[in-house]
C-alpha cells in the first residue's frame, strides 16, 4: 500500500517542475546575468549560463563600500550604497514604529470597552482596501506643500507606517484575544502598572504575532516603489527607485542592475529568517488551565 | 495582620445587581472562607477586595483605611488564581520573583527569598522550567509560591484547588492548612467545596444569591444553621429535610408528617410555644440517625430501605419515609437488611426545624 502511494502520476512531476522553473527561473537568470560583462549580455552568441564570470558588476555597485578600489571603475557612483542605507533605515524604522503603535492600538481595541469599538476595528481594516496609488496624489500634495516632508526619510516612514498599520492591528488583535485575561490580572496583583502589564506580560506572549507582522511590514516597506519614487529625492531614494532610475535613455547596464537586484534581495531574506525564529506555537501553554 | 471590613458592599452589572450589601468583618490572621454555589457572588466579593472589580456601592476598609478606590498594587494583597495564571514566557523562578523584580528589590534578597519559598513548596528542582513543562499540581504550587514570595499581609485564594484531581486536592488542602498555621497572615479563600471550607476555615461565610446567609466558625454553622440553605449546604451527605407539622399533645410538642411523629424535648417545646406557623421542615443529618430496633416510637423513624451504598467505614442508606427520600449514615458493621423496614433513633440534639415558608431556623 505504501509503495503504491509513492508512485505518482508523471504529470504531477511535470507540473511541479514547471512551477519551479517559473518561480526560480527569473532569479537564476538574474544571478547569471549579474556575473556577466555588459558585452556578454548583449552578445547573442554567449550562452545564458556558460560564460566567463566576473564580479565586476558587484564591484561597480559596491565601489564606495569596498575596502579596495576596483581597477575597472573610473568614477565611483555612490548611489547604491546610499540607497541601501536609506532602504534599511526606512524599512526598519517604519517596521518598528508600525509594531509599537499597532500592538498598542490592537490591545486597546481588544481590551478596552468604549463606544464604537467594533466600528473602529472594522474600519481599520477597510483602510487597507484603498490602493496606494489613490493616496499618491493627495499625500504628495500634503507632504510637499503643507508639511514640507517631501524628499525626507521621515516623510516616507510615516506613509509606510500609516499604510501598514491597519493590517498589523488586525493581525495582532487576534493574537491579543488569546492572551488569558487572568495573566493580566495576576500581573496587576503583583504590582504592575498598566504599561508594565502590557510590555512585560502581553508583549512577550504575542511575540509570534509581532514577528509575523514584522515580516509583512518590512517586506512591504522594502519593496515599495510607487510612493518612494514620488516622494523621495536624490539623496533619500531607496533601492527599488535607484534600480529603475539606472535605466537611462543613453545606457542600460543590465549587469549592474542585476547585481543590484541580487543585493536588494538579501536583507529581507535575512530579516525573514531572523523574525521567523520567533514564530513558535503554543506560546500560552501552561499559563492557565486549558 | 490587618483587619478587613466590608461595609454594605454592592455590585451591579448594568441593571443586574449581583451583590446586595455585604457586611463582614475579618479579624487579624484569620482564615476566612467564602463558600456557596456557583453564581452566589463569592468570587465577585473576593475580586472586589483584590481591586480587580470596581465597587458599585459600599466600602472596603483595610485597617480602617478605605481602599475601594485604590489600585490592586496599593492594597498589599497577594492572590492565587483558579487557573494558575502563570506567565508562560518566564520560568518558575522568574514567575515567582515577578512582583519583587517590579519593586526593584536587591538581587541577592530576591534569590534568597525564591530559594526559601521553593524549598518549602518542593519546587527547587523545577526553578528553571517553564510552566508548560510542569504538571497541574506543580503549577498550582508555583502559583502559591508567587503569592508567598511577596510579603503581603493578606492572601486571596480564588478556588485554587478546583482544577486538581481528587487525590492531589486532598494533599494540597493539607499543605494549605499547614501553611496557614505557619504563616500568620490573613487568608481569604473562595470555594464551592464545603469540605475545603470546613477543614480550612477559622470563619466560614456562606453566601447565596448575593447575600451572606450566615457566618461563623465551622462548628457554629454546622450545629446551628440559621436557615435551610446553610443546613443543606454544609455537611456530607447533606441534611435530610422532611415536611411536617407542629402539633401540641400531652403537654409537649410533636413534629409529625407522613410516616413520622417525633416528640420534641421539653426545652425545645418551650421555645416553640409562640411560633405562629405550624408548617415546618424537619431537618436531620444522616449521621444523627442510628440503628436501634427497640427505640421508642416517638424518638425514632421507621424507614424503608431503598438502596445501601457501601463507602468503606460508613454505609449510606437511601431510605423512604412516607414518600420522602431520606439518607442515613451508619457504621459499616451495622447489619443492614436489603429490603424491608428498619428503625432508627434520632439524636435529640440533631433535630433542626425550619419554617416552611421563610426557611428560617426555628
Amino acid at each position: 500500500m505504501a509503495l503504491k502511494n509513492e508512485k505518482q502520476n508523471p504529470a504531477f512531476y511535470a507540473l511541479i517542475a514547471a512551477l519551479i522553473v517559473m518561480s526560480v527561473g527569473p532569479i537564476v537568470l538574474m544571478l547569471a546575468t549579474s556575473f556577466k560583462t555588459n558585452v556578454d549580455v548583449y552578445d547573442a552568441s554567449v550562452s545564458a549560463f556558460f560564460f566567463a564570470p566576473t564580479i565586476a558588476n558587484y564591484e561597480t555597485v559596491l565601489c564606495n563600500v569596498l575596502w579596495y578600489e576596483p581597477a575597472h571603475v573610473d568614477y565611483c557612483n555612490p548611489t547604491f550604497g546610499r540607497a541601501l542605507g536609506n532602504s534599511i533605515v526606512v524599512a526598519l524604522v517604519s517596521t518598528g514604529l508600525t509594531l509599537v503603535i499597532g500592538c498598542m492600538a490592537a490591545y486597546a481595541l481588544v481590551r478596552f470597552k468604549f463606544m464604537g469599538r467594533g466600528t473602529v476595528s472594522m474600519t481599520t481594516l477597510l483602510m487597507r482596501m484603498v490602493p496606494p496609488a489613490v493616496l499618491l496624489v493627495p499625500v504628495f500634495g500634503i507632504w510637499t506643500f503643507q508639511y514640507h516632508l517631501d524628499g525626507t526619510r521621515l516623510g516616507i516612514i510615516l506613509v509606510y507606517t500609516a499604510m501598514n498599520l491597519p493590517f498589523v492591528i488586525w493581525i495582532l488583535q487576534s493574537f491579543i484575544v488569546q492572551v488569558p485575561i487572568q495573566l493580566e490580572e495576576a500581573a496587576r496583583m503583583d504590582g504592575a502598572n498598566p504599561m508594565q502589564v502590557f510590555f512585560l506580560v502581553v508583549m512577550p506572549i504575542i511575540k509570534p504575532g509581532l514577528a509575523a507582522a514584522a515580516i509583512f511590514t518590512f517586506r512591504i516597506a522594502w519593496n515599495e516603489f510607487l510612493l518612494a519614487n514620488a516622494l523621495l529625492d536624490r539623496n533619500t531614494r531607496t533601492v527599488p527607485v535607484t534600480i529603475v532610475n539606472s535605466i537611462t535613455e543613453y545606457d542600460i547596464n543590465w549587469g549592474v542592475i542585476m547585481a543590484t537586484g541580487m543585493l536588494l534581495a538579501i536583507p529581507p531574506v535575512i530579516f525573514t529568517f531572523v523574525a521567523s525564529k520567533q514564530i513558535i506555537t503554543g506560546m500560552t501553554a501552561g499559563a492557565v488551565k486549558g | 495582620m490587618p483587619r478587613i471590613r466590608l461595609e454594605g458592599l454592592v455590585k451591579r452589572y448594568g441593571a443586574v445587581q449581583v451583590l446586595h450589601g455585604i457586611d463582614l468583618e475579618m479579624d487579624e490572621n484569620e482564615f476566612t472562607v467564602f463558600v456557596g454555589p456557583s453564581g452566589c457572588g463569592k468570587s465577585t466579593t473576593l475580586r472586589m477586595i483584590a481591586g480587580l472589580e470596581s465597587v458599585s456601592e459600599g466600602e472596603i476598609y483595610i485597617d480602617e483605611k478605605p481602599v475601594s478606590h485604590l489600585e490592586p498594587k496599593a492594597r498589599d494583597l497577594a492572590m492565587v488564581f483558579q487557573d494558575y495564571a502563570l506567565y508562560p514566557h518566564m520560568n518558575v523562578a522568574r514567575n515567582m520573583s515577578f512582583a519583587l523584580r517590579l519593586q526593584r528589590r536587591p538581587k541577592a534578597e530576591i534569590e534568597q527569598k525564591i530559594a526559601a519559598v521553593a524549598e518549602t513548596l518542593g519546587l527547587t528542582p523545577f526553578l528553571e522550567r517553564k510552566p508548560a513543562e510542569l504538571s497541574g499540581g506543580q503549577r498550582q504550587r508555583v502559583a502559591m509560591g508567587r503569592a508567598l514570595t511577596r510579603d503581603s499581609s493578606t492572601f486571596l485564594f480564588d478556588e485554587p484547588l478546583s482544577n486538581l484531581d481528587a487525590k492531589l486536592r486532598g494533599q494540597m488542602r493539607a499543605e494549605l492548612a499547614l501553611m496557614s498555621q505557619r504563616v500568620k497572615k490573613n487568608m481569604i479563600y473562595v470555594t464551592h467545596d464545603q469540605i475545603e471550607a470546613m477543614t480550612l476555615a477559622d470563619r466560614i461565610v456562606v453566601m447565596n444569591g448575593g447575600y451572606i446567609q450566615q457566618q461563623g466558625t465551622p462548628e457554629q454553622l454546622f450545629k446551628n444553621p440559621v436557615n435551610k440553605f446553610v443546613a443543606g449546604f454544609l455537611g456530607m451527605p447533606p441534611m435530610n429535610f422532611l415536611d411536617g407539622e407542629l402539633t401540641h399533645r400531652d403537654g409537649t410538642m410533636f413534629v409529625s408528617g407522613n410516616g413520622f411523629d417525633v416528640r420534641l424535648t421539653q426545652a425545645r417545646s418551650q421555645s416553640l410555644q409562640h411560633v405562629a406557623s405550624k408548617e415546618v421542615v424537619l431537618g436531620i443529618r444522616p449521621s444523627d440517625l442510628s440503628h436501634d430496633e427497640k427505640a421508642p416510637e416517638d424518638r425514632s423513624l421507621s424507614l424503608g430501605i431503598v438502596v445501601s451504598e457501601y463507602v468503606g467505614a460508613q454505609t449510606v442508606l437511601l431510605c423512604d419515609c412516607g414518600g420522602q427520600k431520606i439518607e442515613v449514615e451508619l457504621k459499616s458493621e451495622t447489619p443492614v437488611r436489603a429490603q424491608g423496614n428498619m428503625r432508627f433513633s434520632i439524636n435529640p440534639e440533631g433535630i433542626h426545624l425550619f419554617d416552611r415558608q421563610s426557611e428560617i431556623a426555628l
